[in-house]
């Protein structure tokens, strides 16, 4: 099974993407809401490329992500309030609670073949569970929030992950977007990521060859769920609190979302989803809220969103990333390069 | 192969009773018999897909019950499940390397050549997406990704199914010459009883879950039973 060289192409418009958007906080300096948007299209993009492992290549539609989140921001944030932990640190215990907990959630999921809606169902049902525990347990969630300490400057905001810009953290989730994009590039030529692409398409046929799925799946949603504890991490410090919201079944739709609109299974898709999607949806809830004042359509911007999930649905099922292929392909023609 | 007293089912719903038989080495073997008497559920509960409430399987010599489908492949058992099943959105020669899935090093021997030997228009659409394929071709594809790990059994489940008849012709045509080429024992679940006393020299008569006859493959065609009931004379 070849994997394709990392530096095709298709991978260097890649690092060109890439290297204006290692460039870009230098031009949005002064404006701290554009960078702030920036750091969430890449926080999804970052969930979604992990959720294309387990959603996209193994066809299992988890619903959990904000679950994975919320304990990772939850654990990296009450290690640092009671223990004075670096997030840096933090955030890998987050991530390592949060593949433990995913663990011990998928052994009986996979292990009973509970999948399709019912996988769907149970991960979502995660979410809840978790923002229920979290609502009641006072001594380190509840109902008010809990803020992480703050340092303006120096290497103490270092230490504490706590910065007055959101650059640092654009940084820190373009880093996170390159690793879980390695990580998706290397899983999908491996035999792993072959066995996910094919129990993704037929559970029984793939088992006849004798491949364990229950274990594909339970090694794919460990990776998934780590990735998103790490996020949660950071997640955590960008808003300065922790609060039981954090397990938001909205969040964990969205990521659903752009990994099936980017193209399930495609690893640059998720990432083009979440550029076009997240920034567009802002740009509507920033025009179109403030446009009928008092009318009760502040809800309006997401009609819209709504709309448009509902045209890609109808005119690019396989989402949008074979249409970005094709264009590529004809620009690359019509440059001359082979 | 041999299949000693295995009963069998879903959960708590028994399908198999009690159901002996055994196949000699490059020996191929039928069982007949109409729909949900429990063929399928047979030849999962010999591939390790189904658990057995009772009963011993050997392979070869060794005792077979209760092993994992993984190892049922490296001890040299395929099974090309019902309809195929290639993976639709994955290209023919990627659904040929999964068939080596538990078996890796048999890629190195050349198998994927001799296969495409045997099957060129499989080698033709090497490159093509599973989903391109015609029916016989799917087929095809499934029985060629069952011998990638060398087999030295192949369980064939009703290779007939859903295909026009000029096209299972050509299906058993491919596997009496795979099966004399490569020595294969098969073990073939087929509705259609005419092909399936043709390629067999034995036969055994699956309904409601128990062995009603066994016999050769000529005494099957005279019997008056059969006759009735499977061939419709």
């Amino acid at each position: 099974m070849k994997r394709p060289k990392l530096l095709n192409s298709k991978n260097i418009a890649i690092l060109v993407v890439l290297a204006i958007a290692i460039v870009l906080p230098l031009f949005l300096r002064t404006n701290q809401y554009v960078l702030f948007l920036a750091t969430t299209v890449l926080l999804y993009a970052v969930l979604a490329s992990a959720w294309n492992i387990i959603g996209g290549m193994a066809g299992q539609l988890d619903l959990g992500a904000a679950a994975y989140v919320g304990l990772g921001a939850f654990t990296t944030g009450t290690l640092l309030i009671r223990f004075n932990l670096t997030p840096w640190v933090g955030m890998f215990i987050g991530a390592l609670l949060a593949m433990g907990i995913a663990t011990l959630i998928g052994i009986p999921l996979f292990g009973f073949k509970v999948k399709e809606v019912w996988y769907a169902l149970s991960s979502s049902a995660l979410v809840e569970v978790f923002r229920a525990i979290f609502m009641m347990w006072n001594k380190v969630g509840g109902p008010t929030e809990r803020y992480l300490p703050f340092s303006a400057e120096g290497p103490r905001s270092w230490y504490l992950m706590r910065f007055n810009t959101y650059v640092p953290y654009f940084y820190i989730m373009l880093a996170l977007l390159v690793v879980v994009f390695i990580i998706n590039h290397r899983i999908r030529y491996s035999k792993l990521g072959y066995s996910l692409l094919a129990l993704g398409e037929d559970e029984d046929a793939v088992e006849v060859l004798g491949v364990d799925s229950r274990l594909c799946k339970l090694k794919a949603l460990m990776i998934y769920s780590f990735v998103a504890g790490l996020v949660g991490g950071v997640y955590g410090c960008i808003y300065g609190y922790l609060h039981p919201s954090f397990f938001s079944t909205d969040m964990s739709l969205e990521v659903v979302i752009l990994g099936i609109v980017g193209g399930m299974g495609v690893t640059y898709g998720p990432l083009l989803a979440a550029i076009f999607l997240v920034s567009f949806r802002e740009y509507l809830r920033a025009s179109l809220s403030g446009m009928f004042p008092g009318k009760g359509l502040e809800g309006l911007y997401l009609m819209v969103y709504a709309l448009i999930l509902i045209v890609v649905a109808l005119f690019q099922p396989r989402g949008i990333a074979p249409l970005i292929k094709r264009g590529f392909l004809k620009l690359k023609s019509f440059v001359g390069v082979k | 192969m041999q299949v000693k007293g295995l009963h069998s089912g879903y959960g708590k719903v028994p399908i198999l009773h009690d159901v002996s038989f055994h196949i000699d080495e490059r020996e191929t073997v039928a069982v007949i018999g109409p729909n949900g008497a429990g063929k399928s559920t047979l030849l999962k509960t010999i591939a390790g897909l189904v658990k057995l409430t009772s009963g011993e399987l050997y392979f070869d010599g060794h005792n077979i019950t209760g092993t994992s489908p993984d190892q049922l492949v490296r001890l040299g058992i395929a099974l090309v499940p019902e309809g195929g099943r290639p993976f639709a959105n994955m290209s023919v020669i990627d659904n040929l390397r999964m068939g080596a899935y538990s078996k890796r090093e048999v890629l190195k021997t050349g198998v994927l050549d001799e296969l495409f030997e045997i099957f060129p228009r499989l080698k033709e659409r090497a490159k093509q997406m599973a989903r391109t394929l015609s029916g016989g071709e799917r087929q095809m594809l499934a029985i060629a990704r069952g011998l990638v790990s060398r087999p030295k059994m192949i369980m064939l489940d009703e290779p007939s199914l859903g295909l026009a008849p000029n096209l299972v012709d050509e299906i058993y045509e491919k596997i009496c010459a795979l099966r004399n080429e490569l020595g294969l024992t098969v073990l073939l679940i087929e509705q259609n009883t005419n092909y399936a006393l043709e390629l067999a020299s034995r036969c055994y008569v699956l309904e409601n879950g128990r062995i009603v006859m066994e016999g050769s493959s000529a005494e099957m065609s005279g019997s008056e039973h059969i006759k009735k009931h499977y061939l419709g004379l």
